[in-house]
């Protein structure tokens, strides 16, 4: 089946290629209502993680709808006329959170216009970041999850993997967020075997389970923010029993000789998308155990081209549309991020809930606000 | 079981840092010594020296040049021993890549747990004794930064993490406003960060 995943600049995307369209800007359905008031929310405020205003229109406890601005921290990232490894510093630089995705997805698109084949073992150490960064990322949505709830034991468990995991990243990639490890040409990387990984799973094994028994923590999560939509991607389609995962999509990279499953549930809301999240950290442990780190490098070269590398981010996909000149300097760049769409699925999904349900619809969808506002010069 | 009781099962995790060593250090957030000149494309490498404020740990420099495993990358210019027994901090994001502000939250983590040394964050800057400043400026965050300031009581403290705020990293200009602390890293360390605050209450 064709699905439309979004809009990479001039292009629409779709799992199968990418087409030039029209944008079409959608409008809040929100028209003022007698009795209804807008709480604002931000853009500075405890509580939120990065720079965003939400505007909540409500009666007080029903909501009729989100406005979210993520544009108040938005940064003008100058890439074009740079070349390919220069460029990286700066792609790394859009969402620390999910660097690996987006060094991957950009370098994917070069090779790609380039006509470079990339070495196996190589793609596979790509896969590894790629996982270690959903667990990290998965880990922190749970942990903020419970943290709006209030439950402090969880809540310590989980953040002290999230940086059991970052401490893991660092040892074998030198970074704790993967900066300088992907360049055009190969990989910064420890090789080998990752150890410690049986102490995450002993250890979310054991967290998961208990909060999905804890009827207090769940009833915040159940049929909060329902969401069952074409458009959605990552683990809010998947939550929402659609197998839509680039995974399973797209051919870059060997997901399937690691024997890859879809993780999806059925509720379409908070909870199902607490639960792939959940069940993705254990998928994403099955195939890092069949990994083995090489540092590898490859012929690169200088050359015209352009293309579309995609990945499956931590929140769903991520692209990258690239043109490269005869110089090997970047000559045009556009970004689709799992963030921007995810908003838009966020604010629907909001609509007739209540007040309270808010925080936890909102971690449910890992928005990384800094990926959404940049503009490419 | 409840909560409370896994709770003790699981024990104290929390390590003995700033009195032990570190544990299990990302290189590449620590101290860089070396020779020679390089490609360095922050200029945080001229003439044999290197600065710590400058740096974004690319590793362009890298072997001429090499990373320490020493976590003390910042400088505390004013400390404020009123703050020894309680400090709060509010955070502020003026346009980061989402990297400072989730070392900042790992201190809270039961590794660093922040709150032993009577280090808390605050949820508006009308209860807070230092500001934290991460990212770069952008247009749309200046006034939310200005505005923060104002609304803090005396005496109050300057707090700048990461090279983008304090140096404009790669990425644009740091905000205008005067750091008493400034915490290096891109993204600094949740060490490094740690011993700054505890240092900057006066302890
Ligand atoms: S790591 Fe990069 S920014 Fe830092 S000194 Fe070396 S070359 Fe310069
Ligand atoms: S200093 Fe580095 S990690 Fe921190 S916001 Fe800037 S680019 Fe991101």
């Amino acid at each position: 089946m064709r699905r439309k995943i979004g809009k990479l600049g001039k292009f629409c995307l779709y799992n199968d290629g990418y087409v030039e369209c029209e944008e079409k800007i959608e409008k809040s359905a929100y028209t003022p209502a007698y009795g209804s008031f807008d709480f604002v929310y931000g853009p500075s405020a405890g509580g939120l993680m990065e720079s965003v205003r939400l505007d909540i229109i409500t009666f007080g406890e029903y909501i009729r709808d989100v406005i979210v601005n993520p544009y108040y921290k938005s940064r003008t990232i100058k890439i074009k006329g740079k070349e390919i490894n220069d460029a990286l510093l700066y792609i790394e630089r859009i969402n620390a959170p999910f660097t690996a995705s987006h060094t991957i997805a950009f370098l994917m698109a070069i090779e790609k216009a380039l006509g470079i084949e990339v070495p196996y073992e190589l793609l596979l150490d790509r896969i590894a970041e790629i996982e270690l960064e959903r667990i990290r990322n998965n880990l922190l949505v749970i942990e903020r999850l419970t943290e709006a709830a209030g439950f402090q034991v969880p809540m310590s468990s989980l953040l002290w993997l999230v940086e059991k995991v970052n401490r893991i990243i660092g040892k074998y990639f030198g970074h704790r967020y993967f900066f300088g490890v992907n360049y055009y040409g190969g990989i910064n990387v420890e090789e080998g075997k990752i150890k410690d990984l049986e102490i995450i799973e002993k250890e979310f094994n054991e967290l998961f389970n208990s909060l999905i028994e804890s009827r207090i923590f769940i009833d915040r999560l159940q049929g909060n923010g329902i969401i069952k939509n074409e458009d959605s991607i990552g683990p809010a389609a998947r939550a929402a029993n659609l197998e839509y995962d680039a995974r399973n999509e797209e051919i870059g990279l060997p997901y399937k000789d690691l024997g890859f499953k879809i993780s999806t549930y059925d509720s379409a809301d908070a909870f199902g998308r607490f639960i792939v999240r959940g069940k993705e950290i254990f998928e994403s442990l099955n195939m890092l155990s069949r990994i083995n780190l090489k540092k590898i490098e490859y012929t690169n070269r200088l050359a015209e081209g352009k293309a579309v590398g995609r990945v499956e981010s931590p929140s769903g996909d991520l692209a990258y549309y690239v043109e490269v000149n005869n110089k090997g300097k970047i000559s045009e760049i556009y970004l689709l991020s799992p963030s921007s769409i995810n908003i838009r699925l966020f604010s629907k999904s909001m609509v007739k809930n209540i007040f309270t349900d808010l925080p936890f619809n909102w971690e449910s969808f890992g928005i990384w606000i800094s990926e959404i506002g940049v503009k490419f010069e | 079981m409840s909560w409370f009781l896994k709770g003790i099962k699981r024990g104290i995790r929390t390590e003995k840092f700033p009195k032990e060593k570190p544990l299990e250090v990302a290189p590449w957030s620590t101290k860089i010594e070396g020779e020679g000149n390089v490609n360095c494309p922050t200029n945080a490498i001229e003439d044999n020296k290197w600065a710590q404020e400058k740096c974004v740990f690319c590793r362009r420099c890298f072997p001429s040049y090499k990373p320490t495993g020493d976590v003390n990358i910042f400088k505390v210019e004013k400390r404020n021993p009123t703050f020894r027994k309680s400090f709060y901090i509010y955070p502020i994001d003026v346009g980061t890549c989402g990297g400072c502000n989730l070392e900042l939250k790992l201190l809270t983590s039961p590794q660093y747990d922040m709150s032993r040394f009577g280090i808390f964050f605050t949820n508006t800057p009308r209860h807070a004794d230092a500001l934290l400043v991460m990212g770069i400026m952008t247009e749309g965050m200046r006034e939310a930064l200005m505005r923060a300031y104002e609304a803090m009581p005396e005496p109050k403290l300057i707090i700048l993490l990461g090279a983008c705020a304090i140096s404009g990293g790669l990425l644009g200009l740091p905000p205008e406003i005067k750091g008493d602390v400034r915490i290096a890293g891109c993204p600094p360390n949740p060490y490094t960060i740690l011993k700054a605050l505890v240092e900057t209450k006066g302890d």
